[in-house]
């Protein structure tokens, strides 16, 4: 006990140490409140948008006589409500759509929509709690721990050490120990009282706890192994520097490269003009081309066709549908694609810590590809929904009416 | 000067024996010339796959059977955006903004299909391009073989037999600063052979080189500077890694953040429904009987002296499309440049900060040099935009001179009416080749120049620091 606090004070009074500290305290206060700030943001504008959005499907259906114009005319606004953790792992929500405002027309012309922000802004990147925690905090234990031994060599202090406590490398994995632990608690602090703000579920702050402690005990284990084999300070340093290279670096981009070379994904771009064709060439075609494959879908209208030669809004949302069919493979493909991309980087992962502490850390705070997908499915659902209600009355008996609008489906984020 | 040539091929003899810069360096090297290779195969397979679906999109379009003309207005064009040639080297801003936008009436699209949306998710540094690879680990690489060229021999007292042997700590400075450029301008090679390559004007390539050569000066005149202060390369080592982490890591995205808050822009949903709001008084312009255009319609009737607007000689429905086209265009272009205006504002705040950071200095450099930064693509956007309502016009001028009135009231009467509303396939032809060519030379190197002083301003900074921090040098050996 003694042995432990006089290592305490030493550390405390090394100024190296005291810097890289502070400088990792103040990394993740940074990171974990500018986080919450944008957290709060979000709910905001989600707030914000959905009462824009309501209201405008008010006005606009208040001049609607039939279930054409009332589709037609009513968007609604979906969205991927931030999880209690989003603030510290912002994953793929920057850079993928997490709202969109839908409405009952085709909707694979809808729903890749990404409102993105400044490109600039968006290529420098973001920096979140589990960018700090995934590469920074391996750079600021380098710092630590590299000149752990070097140090007490060069003061030719190396032999009393060992002489004195029977083992000098107890001692130093001790001093080790010790240093981690000390930036663990800068680092986890901060996340503490914000976890707690936002009320994050324990068993997701646990997680983070876990994940954090593993990350720097492999880090902690990595140095002492290479400054135990190579006693020149700046040259183990070094070294460190390029294992952290490769793991952070070169390992995820070529796993990247060789992932997306082995699952082509099916372009995205011939997708959508594949679909937009599809539904501007119904106008022109023959009424059963665009007829026939929708019964074969939906089968418990096909005695129901109004029998008309011009416009008719159920034509209409027919090829809308049809529209959709006929990318429907392609868009499943992408989907599936995406999903095999994920998990083939999680098996990349593997090998390559820092990611595999970014990819676990946006998985609890629900910012992955996987919840990104789950929503994707979301607001499908909901598109089905839509389609299935206006139907009723578009094909089948039911008539519209301000009373039967009022069971108009309305999206609520699906749980996750 | 031949002393400091001496003592930069010491030090280089020095780096080849301790076998880790040479390591460093080789690594360093390879890594450079995969992402070149990797990053120009992409854009060029992004070309092609450009060039291609241009061509057939054009295709399509032209193909299109008889029709109504409002069916074209809606049915919509592609445009796309070519990579400039020196893009292959730094995309810029491509990978989020896309590089296809989708033309129809009515509306504004941003681009079709983000091209990160399907890509493998590999982390924050996963976009390893060379831009980013010389602007992110080549200074990396620079530390870990350059942070002990002095300090080395301060530690060891080295730096005294130096000294007493007559050459000055300016020399020694010298010396060792020319060979990390030395070693600097060894990592250059693949760059250049890239930029020569690349196949673009000269003058850009150039201009694109400098800043790179300037940025990589300045991070070894920092590197020697750190060297002639530390006492000992523990230090030294230290001290840059923490430059390293606060320049390139940290400042960019501190900037980033600050431009996000200094600046707030509207998100696209929430401009979209105040779009919506303005449009809603302009009146739909797909119903000819808005009360919107009951003034369209005295004036017309007015002008050519008749009673309704079937005697009209031209298709009053083909009048309306054109004119609410065009005040909706209005309204549109209103909200979209306000948009730019915001992002642009965003992206000079980070300019005016890259005095703070030679990263952000030479992020900017690279990308406006290359012509992808954030004004290149709002200039695409504009040209689209004119584009866009060029073709539709155009298609509403054909609607109300080809089309009759009857006719088009009548449209969706039977089968029989909707084939006489249609018009000739001939006139699909109304358009326009469409190329965007990046900005003149000139122009581009214009909107450098601020950047490249900054850099050229921390390269100066750096080497004054540096032979401060040199004429310390004989006191060290007994400190």
């Amino acid at each position: 006990m003694d042995s432990a606090i006089r290592e305490l004070r030493f550390a405390l009074r090394d100024p190296v140490i005291t810097l890289a500290l502070i400088v990792g305290a103040t990394l993740s206060t940074f990171t974990v409140f500018s986080g919450l700030k944008e957290v709060s943001a979000e709910r905001a504008q989600i707030e914000r948008v959905q009462q824009m959005v309501d209201n405008d499907r008010a006005y606009a259906l208040e001049d609607q006589s039939d279930a054409g114009g009332a589709a037609y005319y009513a968007f609604h606004f979906t969205y991927d409500p931030p999880s209690a953790l989003t603030f510290a792992a912002r994953g793929v929500r920057d850079d993928l759509p997490w709202k969109h405002r839908i409405r009952m027309l085709a909707l694979e012309g809808q729903i890749y929509e990404t409102d993105a922000g400044n490109p600039e802004l968006s290529r420098i990147g973001k920096l979140d709690f589990a960018f700090v925690v995934a590469f920074l905090l391996p750079l600021l234990l380098i710092l630590l721990l590299h000149d752990l031994k070097a140090s007490e060599a060069r003061n030719n202090r190396w032999t009393f050490l060992s002489a004195v406590s029977g083992n000098g490398s107890r001692v130093l994995q001790g001093r080790a120990l010790l240093r981690a632990g000390l930036l663990f608690v800068c680092v986890m602090a901060p996340f503490f009282i914000a976890a707690t703000i936002s009320a994050a579920s324990a068993k997701s702050v646990f997680i983070v706890l876990i994940v954090v402690a593993v990350n720097l005990a492999f880090w902690t284990w990595l140095s002492l192994f290479i400054t135990a084999r190579v006693e020149v300070g700046p040259t183990a340093a070094a070294l460190l520097l390029g294992v952290w290279f490769v793991l952070s670096v070169a390992l995820p981009v070529s796993g990247k490269l060789i992932v997306e070379a082995s699952a082509p994904a099916p372009k995205g771009g011939e997708l959508l003009l594949t679909q937009r064709e599809a539904v501007n060439d119904a106008w022109d075609l023959p009424r059963e081309a665009t007829m026939t494959p929708f019964y074969e879908r939906h089968p418990e209208w096909a005695d129901a066709e109004p029998v008309s030669e011009g416009f008719d809004w159920y034509w209409y949302y027919a090829f809308q549908q049809v529209g959709d069919q006929t990318v429907a493979a392609t868009s499943e493909e992408l989907h599936e694609t995406v999903a095999t991309r994920d998990r083939a980087m999680g098996f990349i992962a593997l090998i390559s810590p820092p990611l595999m502490v970014d990819r676990t850390l946006a998985s609890t705070a629900q910012t992955d590809i996987a919840s990104f997908q789950a929503y994707d499915r979301c607001v499908r659902d909901f598109h089905a929904t839509l389609r299935d209600f206006h139907y009723e009355m578009l094909f089948g008996d039911a008539e519209y009416s301000a009373e039967v609008m009022e069971g108009l489906p309305l999206f609520v984020p699906c749980a996750l | 000067m031949s002393t400091i040539l001496t003592i930069a091929a010491d030090e280089w003899r020095f780096w080849m024996r301790s076998k880790l810069g040479a390591a460093a360096a080789f690594l360093a090297f390879i890594l450079v010339a995969t992402s070149l290779v990797a990053t120009m195969n992409e854009i060029k397979n992004e070309r092609t796959d450009r060039e291609s679906l241009q061509v057939k999109a054009e295709g399509i379009f032209r193909d299109q059977p008889d029709r109504h003309p409002h069916r074209m207005v809606h049915y919509g064009h592609y445009v796309f955006r070519t990579p400039t040639p020196l893009a292959a080297l730094d995309p810029g801003v491509d990978p989020y903004t896309g590089t296809v936008i989708f033309l129809e009436g009515h509306r504004q699209n941003s681009a079709t299909f983000s091209p990160s949306y399907d890509g493998a998710r590999a982390g924050p540094f996963a976009l390893l391009t060379p831009a980013l690879a010389y602007q992110l680990l080549i200074p990396l690489v620079l530390v870990v073989v350059g942070f002990g060229a002095i300090s080395r021999e301060r530690e060891a007292g080295t730096d005294r037999q130096l000294v007493t042997s007559g050459v000055s700590p300016v020399t020694i400075w010298a010396g060792k600063t020319t060979a990390l450029a030395g070693i600097g301008a060894l990592l250059l090679i693949p760059l250049l052979i890239g930029v020569v390559f690349s196949g673009a004007v000269p003058i850009a390539s150039l201009a694109f080189f400098i800043g790179y050569a300037l940025y990589l000066l300045v991070w070894v005149l920092t590197i020697s500077a750190a060297s002639a202060w530390c006492k000992r390369p523990s230090t030294a080592l230290l001290v840059l890694l923490s430059v390293w982490i606060g320049l390139s890591v940290l400042a960019p995205r501190l900037v980033a953040s600050a431009a996000n808050v200094a600046i707030p822009t509207a998100s696209q949903i929430e401009t979209d429904m105040d779009v919506l709001v303005s449009l809603r008084e302009l009146g739909d312009g797909h119903n000819a009987n808005d009360p919107a255009f009951s003034r369209l319609r005295a004036n017309l009737l007015e002008q050519y002296d008749v009673e309704t607007v079937d005697d009209l000689p031209i298709n009053f429905r083909g009048m309306v499309a054109m004119s609410s086209e065009a005040d909706l265009t209005e309204v549109l272009n209103e909200y979209a440049e306000k948009r730019m205006a915001e992002q642009a504002a965003q992206a000079k705040f980070v300019r005016a900060l890259s005095i703070a950071s030679p990263f952000i200095a030479l992020q900017s450099t690279s990308m406006s040099a290359a012509g992808s930064d954030v004004q290149t693509h709002h200039r695409f956007l504009r040209e689209a935009e004119t584009a866009r309502f060029d073709f539709v016009q155009g298609l509403n001028k054909v609607h109300i001179e080809k089309l009759s009135y009857t006719d088009d009231i009548n449209r969706n009467n039977s089968e029989e009416a909707s084939r006489k509303a249609r018009i000739s396939a001939e006139n699909w032809r109304i358009l326009n080749d469409f190329t965007f060519e990046p900005d003149p030379a000139k122009e581009r190197i214009a909107r450098i120049l601020p950047t490249l002083t900054v850099l050229l301003a921390w390269a100066i900074g750096m080497g004054c620091i540096g032979l401060i921090g040199v004429r310390r040098l004989p006191e060290v050996d007994n400190g």
